[in-house]
């Protein structure tokens, strides 16, 4: 049962930082050697890299606490997206309330709002009325997350129509571009970008150095002694759940103007976000950072290489669930793993 | 002494024999309520699939291959622990492996079939197998996640292969008409019986071989099945393998019923029917994955057409057929975690008891 958060000894960072340069250099060999395709690369890396850990911090934590890998985190982070969407496209979807808001850049900030306390609201509903029965039986709780998997998938292709959305309400922060060697990026991106590693870096805060924070690597770690010492260790299992749909829900939401909503969106980045705790090693917080760094840059590095003719697209869509089965064969205890 | 056994089996198994017997005369006694024949209508040296007879048919077989698919599912989760999100792979496979053996290779019709079905048997089992090598020794949870992963690329890379019609799939024109579903249905419904049989009578027996010991000692604890000496990676190989060779079989079924092979043959929601049913049914139980896949078969059948109307919102039941599946099947973990017979069986235990 003993789980570390912190990275065991100077072995794991080496493999990291071993792992980070392979990467770096196969995205510089798929880029041509071109700088700006490179950097470009780079960038869309980091995006995933966010995005795929607001998926991956939830199911960590979760997984570390709870034992429980929830296989509805995806559905959320789908969830959010098509919330998101709605809310900014009146005229598309069911949420007609968005067009009171005139200005486009308001209106998607209240989406986003909605949408993660949706996500939150959910989740509390999953914890509580249905995993929480469940707490004696662990596959059952697997076999229910998914099942939950399946009705967000289907609610949302019921509410929203199997067909995908595009992002059509142009917002003045996504129109502007700044260039990098002569190839423009949305500035859009980099905000997203800069807000993802301020949430990691509040997560990390949030665990090391408060109250809470304590008690759930406490948690972690043995959540039986954590409960001994008169600490409510069900509700903080409640809270932690609740966080961690309404982070994939937030992600969902900030992805939606680039990503676009489609049905795939939940099952990809689920199998993208375990590939990333499995290769952090599972219990491990610090692991799941490094895991979505090297996640998001092997995806964005393995689509650019499959831009090429001769390689196809069927290698991009196939990359995250590629990337999951090669890291299960190859690595099954993570980088900052220990054997459980 | 002979005497003696052949009484204590009937007094046992009388409900299985009743059964079979039914199962066996079925398309005749439908034909005869309805007075449609089972062989359908000829016309001129050909046969057109028409009348109650041949359409009730199909959804028995439909239920057949389901079952099959669910007691190979039952196998591997209720009997062994292990957990697989990618058992509609093999399924799917199983039919296109036939499908493009069939379809593509040239070979006589009737060769082409028996070579197919090798193939499938061959191909699932070795996959089974290679999927278990590589991740069972890890905890189950690795195994769930490994064959959800392989079972979605598998899904996009059928999904665009342009060899087997990509997103739209392929027909299944070159059958051996003594097999075809649209010549000879009730040829189609004796070997899927046979096969739905010969899984049931061979899952029982294997379950309660030595070997079947093992297998539940793996689901109840597996550290002390290894404690005791026992092998257990070898047995949970041996359970995955012939539960992908059984689901790829009954793929084939599905296949030579639809006449069709597209990627909706590989898509999730076979596992989840697989898992629905089993759980429903009963988790570990035999006669358990047959009411469950008959008893959803039947509702799809029955409800398919029914639309609900609550104030100005109609619901179609059939379109938001997987959303109900899934309602059911929280439902169903939540307050009957044993299934139908498991259920039964718990209540019939207590009562014995006092």
């Amino acid at each position: 049962m003993l789980k570390s958060l912190v990275p065991t000894g100077r072995g794991s960072v080496a493999t990291s930082v071993a792992l980070i340069g392979a990467i770096l250099i196969f995205a510089f060999i798929a880029a041509n050697f071109s700088p700006g395709t490179f950097a470009i690369t780079l960038l869309t890396g980091l995006l995933r890299a966010m995005l795929l850990f607001l998926v991956a911090a939830g199911l960590s934590l979760i997984f570390g606490l709870m034992d429980i890998l929830n296989f509805a985190q995806g559905g959320y982070f789908m969830l959010g997206a098509y919330i998101t969407f709605d809310v900014v496209h009146p005229e598309a979807g069911i949420m007609s309330f968005g067009s009171l808001i005139a200005d486009p850049t308001m209106r998607f900030a209240f989406a986003i709002t909605i949408a993660t306390l949706i996500g939150a609201v959910l989740g509390y509903v999953l914890e509580r009325g249905l995993l929480r029965p469940l707490y004696k039986r662990a596959l059952f709780q697997l076999v229910l997350t998914f099942g939950v998997s399946i009705i967000l998938l289907e609610a949302v292709k019921f509410l929203w129509g199997p067909s995908p959305y595009s992002w059509t309400v142009r917002l003045p922060i996504q129109e502007s571009q700044f260039r990098i060697f002569d190839t423009p990026f949305s500035t859009y991106r980099l905000f997203v970008i800069a807000m993802g590693l301020m949430l990691m870096a509040v997560v990390i805060v949030l665990l090391r150095r408060t109250r809470i924070g304590i008690i759930i690597r406490a948690g972690v770690q043995d959540p039986e002694m954590v409960s001994a010492l008169g600490i409510n260790v069900r509700a903080v299992f409640t809270l932690v759940f609740t966080l961690g749909c309404a982070l994939a829900a937030f992600g969902g939401g900030v992805a939606v103007p680039f990503l676009g909503a489609t049905n795939s969106l939940g099952a990809t980045f689920l199998l993208a976000s375990i590939a990333v705790i499995v290769l952090g090693g599972l219990g491990s917080f610090e692991g799941t950072a490094v895991g979505s760094f090297v996640v998001g840059l092997g995806w964005a590095a393995m689509e650019q290489f499959s831009a090429r003719p001769e390689i196809g697209t069927v290698l991009a869509s196939m990359s995250p669930m590629l990337l999951l089965a090669l890291v299960l064969l190859l690595r099954p205890k993570g980088l900052f793993g220990e054997d459980r | 002494m002979a005497q003696n056994r052949l009484t204590r089996f009937l007094r046992n198994e009388w409900i299985y024999i009743v059964f079979s017997v039914l199962l066996v005369l079925f398309p005749h006694i439908v034909g005869g309520i309805t007075g449609s024949s089972p062989f359908g209508v000829q016309r001129g040296s050909r046969f057109i699939m028409s009348g109650a007879a041949v359409y009730w048919m199909s959804i028995l077989i439909d239920i057949f291959a389901l079952s099959v698919l669910v007691m190979s599912y039952n196998l591997m989760f209720g009997f062994t622990g292990v957990i697989s999100f990618g058992h509609a792979m093999f399924f799917g496979l199983g039919g296109y492996l036939l499908g493009m053996v069939t379809q593509m290779t040239g070979l006589p019709p009737d060769l082409a079939f028996f070579v197919g079905v090798a193939l499938v048997i061959v191909v699932s089992a070795v996959l089974g197998l290679g999927i278990g090598f590589a991740t069972l020794r890890l905890r189950g949870v690795y195994f769930a996640i490994f064959t959800l992963a392989v079972s979605e690329m598998v899904l996009i890379y059928f999904g665009r292969w342009a060899v087997t019609g990509g997103e739209d799939g392929f027909a299944l024109s070159t059958i051996p008409v003594w097999i075809d579903a649209a010549q000879s249905r009730i040829n189609l419904y004796y070997v899927s019986l046979i096969l739905f049989a010969g899984t049931f009578v061979f899952i029982r027996r294997l379950v309660n071989s030595p070997a079947g010991a093992v297998f539940k000692a793996i689901r109840e604890n597996e550290m002390r099945a290894q404690a005791i000496g026992f092998n257990t990676l070898r047995f949970k190989l041996l359970s995955i393998t012939i539960a992908s060779v059984l689901a790829g079989c009954a793929g084939i079924i599905h296949a030579l019923l639809a006449k069709k092979i597209g990627p909706e043959m590989l898509n999730v929601s076979h596992t989840v029917d697989a898992l629905l049913m089993t759980i429903i049914g009963g988790v570990g139980t035999f006669t358990g994955p047959i009411l469950g896949a008959s008893g959803l078969t039947l509702a799809d059948v029955l409800l398919r057409e029914a639309t609900i109307t609550i104030g100005s919102l109609t619901i179609d039941i059939g379109d938001s057929w997987l959303l109900i599946l899934g309602l059911i099947f929280v439902l169903v973990v939540l307050i009957f975690p044993f299934g139908i017979v498991g259920t039964w069986n718990r209540l019939r235990m207590r009562f014995a008891r006092r």
